[in-house]
């Protein structure tokens, strides 16, 4: 192989012949030269530089074969440096060596590489002896250089591969004008080469650009098609030149009218605008865009359509341009849809006294709507703070609203996500307003947990429900007192029949005991009306107290819990009435007990009534009522009603529980020892114990599973 | 409505104190005596109590009167002694003719007979209402021997 691979087989450990060995250059000088040819010479550059003109491609071969022809070689071809400068190659060749075209030699070892290192023909002889990647025969070899701007590239050659061959000084002549040729030869393909690649680059860049620009008009013109939005071009002296149906919709023009240029945008637009409009000229004038505004049309039937319009001067152009109109009147509908809501939402705020406020519990940010404002009597807009709300709380809720403010905080259990609760609220004027919040926790935007509250001024309707309570318990008073009187009348007759009898016959008796002769038998007669109707009287008595004992249990499932809620919902207010806190801590899973809902709910509320009595006279401390439920080990259901109040001392625990022991003065309802037969009626136990604190606690406790009724 | 009960009957002291009209119809008596021998004044007792009936007319019989007893208005209207009867023991609430309906009907008739009425119930408007019409008395039960015979002498002008 001619073509070395690489550079690690030009170090050939075998003792190299010398390159002066083989040179004969100046055998070229000596020889007998043959005569110039100069018609010759002509002719082959003519031929040369018409191949050049008309096919560049081929002008390297068309080289080589002049070389071989001129020369008379054996073969002749060209060697050019390659870019690297590290080799040379063939690009043409003619003679015998035809076939090893695109071969070539290391530029450091070799005879081109020679060549250009003296810079000047030179004649080898065999040198296949120094280069022994050639293969044989080479008798001689003639190469000349050629230069491009100084520089050499390459050279030409010429071949005799026998001894009738012998290169003289005219050859060498030939050469160098073949090589001058060659010379322009390269540069000449050179710069077409150079002018193909530009035209090659420069189509490639249409190319782009083109497929850039059909993208661009088919994002366009998709735009313009899909008519989400009003696509017109303009011209500054009013016309508009394109429309979509967009456009002809927004306006209610046809094709037709926008085609004979009736449509002109300046016609478009009601008078108040026009103002807006000369700016919009002047800026579009000026920097070349239209900043999107909000303006007015007329359509084609005079009406107004609200739209959004922008718009660009064309590149190059300082006239016309192309811009976009969006209907707005949906949006315009919504807005004024929304500001209604808005407007309603703020209107039933304020006529149902309801405030609304939102609160970030991360951050503490606080927003109440204008009506929470008002019911707090402050004023509009002020920043909300947990402080500012303090001012306003009721000292005897503040503690219930810090216990309501850390919960919420801790996103409590408690609380669970949603809760209400009621407070009072104190005016700069010393008025007090009741209060009921709902809250509702959400997640807002960012994930974080945000409160959305409503709150209702509960306090006309608090006064209301208190002033009918206050009826309503005046009424049952009264409604007590007249069954009791009724129920006393008809007690009253009913033992005054046989005492009358009494009263009478014993009055006889003793006057017919004392006339004279005394009347015995009227007297025993008598006697014996007056004992028969004492036991009628007694009978009377007797039928009475069964009455009152008698039990007309409706025995059933009642859930405790269920019941005092009831209870307590009932007496509420009476119990914020008179500033008593009431908390509840009823146990989960309470199981049911069998007995007298009623009878029990009475029970309750003598408890509940007893124990604001109680704390009545209490006003150093705060007046708490604590409602407890609880299962015990004995399979029994506890309740126990906690108070603040006066408690008792222990010599007068059991007699708080006789029955007429009352300190109350209108013995209204049904009293403790009622309460505790009821209880035991219902094989349970009702006990009083004082507090640790102040005030005492009663509780009842009741088995969970029914005794049998044999028991009783 | 629970009234405070108050006093009974005027108590006439002296006969001079009886009105005029009542005076002549009656037959003047000692009541010091107490026993006096009445037996043509007849008193009757009306009431739907049987205890009453029963114990009323020996207590009047003891009084001197004599005495009969009947449930009912209209058992005394329809029987016959109407015109014998001197004064009328007379209960309030009954079932058919109330007291104070037959003191209007005998007053329909033109008969006075003195009316001593007797009730369980302390009803001051009745009360008040009787006495207007002109009734002698109005005793609330359980009273006293001694304050029907005293009620009953002034009634009947007895002093």
């Amino acid at each position: 192989m001619i073509e070395t691979k690489n550079d690690s087989t030009l170090e050939a450990p075998i003792p190299t012949v010398s390159l002066e060995s083989i040179l004969c250059t100046e055998e070229l000088q000596k020889r007998p030269s043959r005569p110039p040819d100069y018609e010759r010479e002509n002719r082959a550059l003519v031929a040369l530089m018409t191949v050049l003109a008309d096919s560049p491609d081929a002008v390297f071969q068309t080289l080589a074969d002049t070389i071989l022809d001129v020369t008379h070689s054996d073969s002749a071809g060209l060697s050019l440096l390659t870019q690297d400068g590290k080799r040379f190659y063939w690009p043409a060749i003619s003679g015998l060596w035809k076939p090893y075209v695109g071969g070539g030699t290391p530029r450091d070892f070799g005879p081109c590489g020679d060549v250009l290192n003296r810079n000047c023909s030179l004649l080898f002889r065999h040198l296949e002896r120094r280069y022994t990647y050639f293969p044989p025969p080479i008798n001689e070899c003639l190469l000349v250089p050629f230069y491009v701007e100084g520089k050499a590239v390459g050279t030409i050659w010429a071949l005799a591969h026998d001894e009738r061959r012998k290169f003289d000084a005219e050859d060498n002549r030939l050469m160098g004008s073949l090589g001058k040729f060659a010379s322009s030869a390269y540069q000449a393909l050179r710069h077409i080469t150079d002018l193909k690649f530009q035209v090659a680059e420069r189509e490639k860049a249409e190319a782009e650009v083109r497929k850039l620009a059909s993208g661009l008009e088919a994002k366009i013109r998709r735009l313009v098609e899909a008519n989400v939005v009003g696509i017109v071009m303009f011209n500054l002296g009013g016309e508009i030149t394109e429309a979509n149906e967009a456009f002809l919709q927004t306006v209610q023009y046809t094709r037709e009218d926008i085609a004979s240029g009736r449509v002109r945008w300046t016609d478009l637009t009601p008078s108040e605008w026009r103002d807006r409009d000369h700016r919009a000229i002047a800026e579009l004038k000026t920097s070349g865009i239209l900043q999107p505004f909000e303006k007015e049309y007329f359509r084609k039937d005079g009406t107004r359509v609200p739209i959004l319009l922008g718009g660009a001067l064309f590149e190059g152009s300082a006239n016309e341009g192309v811009a976009f109109i969006l209907d707005l009147s949906e949006q315009k509908r919504a807005e004024r849809a929304l500001r209604r809501s808005e407007a309603f939402l703020a209107e039933g705020q304020r006529l149902g006294q309801i405030g609304s406020y939102s609160w970030c519990v991360a951050t503490d940010e606080i927003t109440w709507s204008e009506q929470l404002y008002r019911i707090y009597e402050l004023e509009v807009g002020v920043p909300v703070t947990l402080d500012l709300i303090r001012t306003r709380v009721h000292p005897e809720d503040l503690t219930l609203y810090e216990r309501m403010v850390e919960q919420t905080r801790k996103g409590g259990s408690d609380f669970a996500s949603d809760f209400e609760w009621q407070y009072r609220l104190v005016m700069p004027n010393h008025s007090i307003k009741f209060l009921h919040a709902a809250a509702h926790a959400t997640p807002d935007r960012d994930g974080q947990l945000e409160y959305i509250a409503v709150i209702q001024d509960v306090t006309a309707r608090r006064l209301s429900e208190e002033a009918r309570d206050m009826a309503i318990s005046e009424l049952t008073q009264v409604a007590r007192m007249m069954s009791l009187g009724t129920l006393a009348a008809s007690i009253a007759h009913e033992i005054n029949q046989p005492l009358a009898g009494i009263v009478t016959n014993a009055g006889t008796c003793q006057r017919m005991l004392a006339a004279a002769p005394p009347n015995i038998e009227g007297a025993l007669e008598t006697s014996r009306r007056t004992i028969r109707d004492a036991n009628r009287a007694s009978e009377v008595i007797t039928r009475l107290r069964a009455l009152f004992n008698k039990k007309e249990t409706a025995t059933e499932s009642v859930d405790l819990n269920e019941t005092a809620r009831e209870v307590i919902a009932l007496s509420l207010s009476g119990l914020q009435r008179i500033q008593v806190v009431v908390r509840v801590e009823l146990a989960d899973h309470l199981p049911p007990v069998i007995g007298d809902r009623i009878q029990l709910q009475q029970v309750i509320l003598n408890l509940l009534r007893n124990a604001a009595d109680a704390m009545s006279g209490i006003d150093d401390r705060a007046r708490v009522l604590l409602v407890r439920t609880e299962r015990n080990e004995e399979n029994q259901v506890r309740l126990s009603v906690k108070d603040s109040g006066v408690g008792f001392t222990p010599q007068a625990a059991d007699k708080i529980f006789e029955g007429f022991y009352t300190t109350k003065s209108d013995g209204m309802g049904i009293g403790l020892s009622v309460s505790r037969s009821i209880i035991e009626a219902h094989h349970g136990r009702l006990w009083a114990t004082p507090n640790d604190g102040p005030g005492s606690t009663f509780t009842f406790a009741i088995p969970c599973t029914p005794k049998a009724v044999a028991n009783s | 409505m629970i009234r405070r009960s108050q006093p009974v009957a005027k108590q006439y002291q002296s006969t001079m104190d009886v009105p005029l009209k009542m005076r002549h119809c009656f037959v003047m008596d000692s009541l010091t005596d107490g026993r006096q021998d009445k037996r043509q004044l007849l008193s009757v007792v009306i009431d739907d109590d049987e205890s009453v009936r029963e114990s009323l007319p020996d207590l009047l019989r003891e009084f001197g009167f004599a005495a009969r007893a009947f449930s009912s208005a209209h058992e005394f209207l329809s029987s016959g002694c109407v015109d014998q009867t001197s004064c009328l023991i007379l209960d309030v609430a009954m079932p058919g003719m109330s007291g104070p309906e037959l003191q209007q009907e005998l007053k329909r008739f033109g008969r006075k007979i003195p009316i001593i009425f007797i009730t369980g119930r302390n009803d001051e408007s009745i009360r008040t209402e009787v006495l207007k019409q002109g009734a002698g008395g109005f005793l609330v039960k359980p009273f006293s021997d001694t304050a029907l015979l005293t009620a009953l002498h002034a009634a009947l002008g007895l002093d």
